[in-house]
């Protein structure tokens, strides 16, 4: 029963960082990652003014304590957000290349008096 | 980087040859002047080189095409396609690495298999054919790549990572290099089965030297390309 419910855990938490990974580029995409965000900032004020309560969620899911679960969430957040940032990364990398070659081309072209076709 | 054949006199201006630069002041001219002893068309992408390769280039008489920033060798081999497919007259692209571990004597080989038309694409292999002075880390890490690219790509190749290859103008308009670094050797396979290109490997020899070794790819480099080529597939 144990470990249903991990496996069920592991799943939800790989399926929520590929939907929000994948999403990156759209609005919906992104304002689902604020969405996150915001819920993250909740549960942590609420597990600072009801332990009690991230006890209970906790128990029910058949993990151990509250601040286990809470831990869980931080580190699929963290590892979000450094992926996250990584492609955003790669997403701007791959803009400034091609404007840069076309700045090279652009220059070449004319150095040696070739018109671009199309 | 010693070639036998002698020149023909007239140079065959069918052939452009591509090069990827990045700082190789010291090898750059040789290569270029040994390239041009038969071929008109030498297109040398300067990618952001902070030595005197530019003045090489130049000096040698090789088209100069000057990437304002380093971007990557994949992402010099598209600007050098996009630059070459603009010269009128030229059939037949041949990509070539610039520190001097080709031979001319393949090229000719190759340019043979396509000038044939059954093929639009001709990869090195330097497993079917031989190797100068490779190491032993240099083996395991290219065995490694060919293993990798090959479930990428669904390609069956025993040489995935050779620079050397030649195509004809059909591929040279239509491929689409996006990865700027040393992914873009598994890319460029997997576009080679996306597009259904008519491919075939022909032994090459790389002969290692010093200076090239000195420019090798480090082994932790491989993971760097595994990871992002992994992400890149997971999520697009």
């Amino acid at each position: 029963m144990i470990v249903v419910t991990q496996v069920a855990i592991i799943i939800c938490a790989l399926a929520l960082l590929f939907r929000g990974l994948s999403g990156r580029r759209t609005h919906i995409g992104r304002a689902w990652q604020r969405i996150g965000l915001f819920l993250l900032t909740v549960a942590m004020i609420v597990a600072v003014i009801f332990p009690d309560i991230t006890n209970r969620m906790a128990h029910a899911v058949g993990v151990g304590r509250g601040a286990d679960l809470l831990l869980y969430g931080l580190t699929l957040a963290f590892i979000a957000y450094v992926l996250n940032n990584y492609l955003q990364q790669q997403d701007a990398k791959d803009e400034l290349n091609r404007l840069a070659r076309r700045v090279a081309l652009i220059d070449a072209f004319e150095r040696y008096n070739l018109r671009k076709k199309k | 980087m010693a070639y036998m054949g002698k020149s023909i006199g007239k140079l065959d201006s069918t052939v452009v040859f591509i090069i990827p630069v990045y700082n190789e002041e010291r090898v750059i001219y040789d290569v270029v002047r040994d390239v041009r002893r038969n071929f008109q068309h030498v297109v040398c992408v300067n990618d952001g080189s902070r030595d005197g390769s530019a003045a090489e280039i130049l000096r040698a008489g090789a088209y100069l095409v000057e990437h304002p920033i380093n971007m990557g060798q994949g992402a010099a081999l598209q600007t050098g396609v996009e630059f070459a497919r603009q010269l009128p007259g030229v059939a037949y692209f041949v990509t070539f690495d610039a520190d001097g571990q080709h031979r001319l004597d393949d090229v000719t080989v190759m340019l043979k298999e396509i000038q044939s038309g059954s093929y639009d694409v001709i990869l090195g292999s330097r497993f079917l054919g031989s190797t100068v002075g490779m190491k032993r880390s240099k083996y395991v890490v290219l065995k490694l790549a060919i293993w990798f690219s090959s479930i990428t790509s669904g390609l069956r190749l025993t040489d995935t990572h050779n620079g050397l290859r030649v195509f004809n103008r059909h591929v040279a308009e239509t491929m689409q290099i996006t990865l700027p670094d040393m992914s873009h050797a598994s890319e460029i396979l997997e576009i080679i089965a996306n597009k259904q290109y008519r491919y075939k490997e022909v032994p090459v020899t790389i002969e290692y030297t010093d200076y090239s070794r000195s420019k090798g790819q480090s082994i932790m480099n491989a993971v760097n390309i595994g990871f992002d080529m992994l992400l890149r597939k997971i999520v697009k």
